[in-house]
């Protein structure tokens, strides 16, 4: 009984965090960007084939609603590209827990389609290198 | 009376055909430039000021592209006008505008190598400093500064890099060295500069608030203190939640020796409790370039005078602004 509420509640804040990472931002049907250049990004990386999954399967039918640009599975691709397995999935995590709140209101803003963004490249993040 | 016949014309014959050659050659020339000849109708004489004045034209369209190769054509075929010089900037000119600032830099330095301590190349040692600075490379300007100090005999122009190389110093945060820089002004146009009351502003970098991100990383031990430190406060109840889920759903699990989902649970929460760490302190950072940012924006409209080039007069066109 006490196992199973502990995945209960941690399945809820989980579920919570995805919802508010992830739909941010409420769009209709018709203004839902097209996707670009799906076609010719390379997955050769095996362990970042989650990702891929996530954007090939379930955004693209959940719609890209993420407030950030660039989204959170594009930062995660670029982290990961840039810093490695550690460092990526760490600053994946980071921006996980950031994206949706606080970092729209302070981060640049960018229009992209007429639908205003919170710009928060890997760049900005990465401050041991600057 | 037949053979005098023929006597006369075998001594006539070659006396006409060579008459006959010679009016041939000599009417030949008179009709070579008629419109009968495929000659074009009209003809298109390029004179320098032609030339310079359609480069000038598209360049104050800003058609900068197109400027560029007339007044490229200028300098090719008038090597010894007097606007050549001016022609070498205003491609230098052309590229920077046209935000083509590595092509601009090395236009204007053709220019700084071919002309000493002239109008124009004092200009261009300016402008290659500000194009290093656009492409954010404030090392190089400052470098390009320190030629120019060192190369020119004006004190005027020497105060006038020392002012803007405190510029630079003060877009990358460096306020001591910008404190030097313009230090270095003379005496005589301390005023002119405003320095006085540029000084007493630089005084309140010392006020800029600032997060510590050694203080904020530490902090995130407690998962979402550390944003919190950082003023996030949605991401630190976040932080705090998500990893404490995490967290005891993983002691559970092991409790209950669920290992395998205890393994899986620690590893995403691993990421997790990092990331909360890593995004404090990459918020501290966030939030003091922020506040920089804010300062030195304030500081410029505050202070700074524009020093814009004039290209019909020798001299410095000053403006002052402040902001309340």
């Amino acid at each position: 009984m006490k196992k199973t509420s502990g995945l209960i509640i941690f399945f809820i804040i989980l579920g919570l965090i995805w919802k508010n990472s992830f739909a941010g931002q409420e769009m209709k049907v018709d203004e839902y960007p097209k996707v670009s250049n799906r076609a010719e990004e390379k997955h050769t990386d095996p362990l970042l084939y989650p990702i891929k999954f996530y954007r090939d399967f379930i955004s693209s039918a959940d719609g890209n609603r993420c407030p950030m640009h660039p989204t959170c599975s594009q930062y995660c691709n670029e982290a990961f590209a840039k810093h490695g397995y550690i460092m990526g999935w760490i600053m994946c995590s980071d921006r996980l827990l950031r994206c949706g709140r606080d970092e729209t209101k302070l981060s640049d803003p960018v229009w992209i389609d007429n639908v205003k963004h919170s710009y928060d490249p890997v760049s900005n993040n990465d401050f041991w290198r600057q | 009376m037949i053979m005098q016949i023929r006597n006369a014309y075998s001594v006539y014959l070659p006396f006409a055909l060579v008459c006959i050659f010679f009016t041939i050659i000599a009417v030949s020339p008179s009709f070579a430039g008629s419109k009968s000849q495929s000659v074009p109708d009209s003809f298109l004489i390029l004179s320098p000021d032609k030339q310079f004045d359609y480069a000038q034209e598209l360049f104050s369209t800003q058609d900068y592209l197109t400027a560029i190769s007339e007044y490229k054509q200028f300098i090719h075929f008038f090597p010894e006008d007097e606007r050549i010089e001016l022609a070498m900037f205003q491609i230098g000119m052309a590229y920077y505008l046209g935000k083509h600032f590595t092509e601009a830099i090395s236009a204007f330095k053709r220019l700084t190598e071919k002309y000493d301590e002239t109008e124009y190349s004092i200009k261009s040692y300016f402008k290659i400093s500000e194009a290093y600075t656009n492409l954010n490379a404030f090392d190089l300007a400052i470098i390009n500064l320190n030629n120019l100090v060192t190369v020119t005999h004006d004190e005027d122009i020497r105060d006038e890099a020392f002012y803007r190389m405190g510029w630079i110093y003060i877009e990358t945060a460096s306020w001591e060295k910008a404190r030097r820089s313009f230090s270095n002004i003379s005496l005589q146009n301390k005023h002119k500069y405003k320095l006085e009351k540029l000084a007493a502003e630089l005084d309140k970098e010392a006020l800029i608030p600032r997060k510590n991100p050694n203080l904020a990383g530490f902090l995130s031990i407690l998962p979402g203190a550390g944003y919190l430190y950082c003023e996030r406060y949605q991401d630190a109840l976040i932080a705090f939640l998500l990893n404490g889920g995490l967290i005891y759903a993983a002691y559970e699990s092991f409790d209950e020796e669920h290992y395998a989902l205890g393994g899986v649970i620690t590893f995403v929460g691993f990421g997790f409790y990092a990331g909360n760490i890593y995004g404090a302190v990459s918020s501290a950072h966030k939030f003091n370039r922020k506040k920089t940012g804010q300062f030195i924006h304030k500081l410029k409209n505050n202070t700074q005078i524009n020093l814009s080039a004039d290209l019909e007069k020798k001299g410095i066109c000053l403006s002052f602004r402040f902001a309340f």
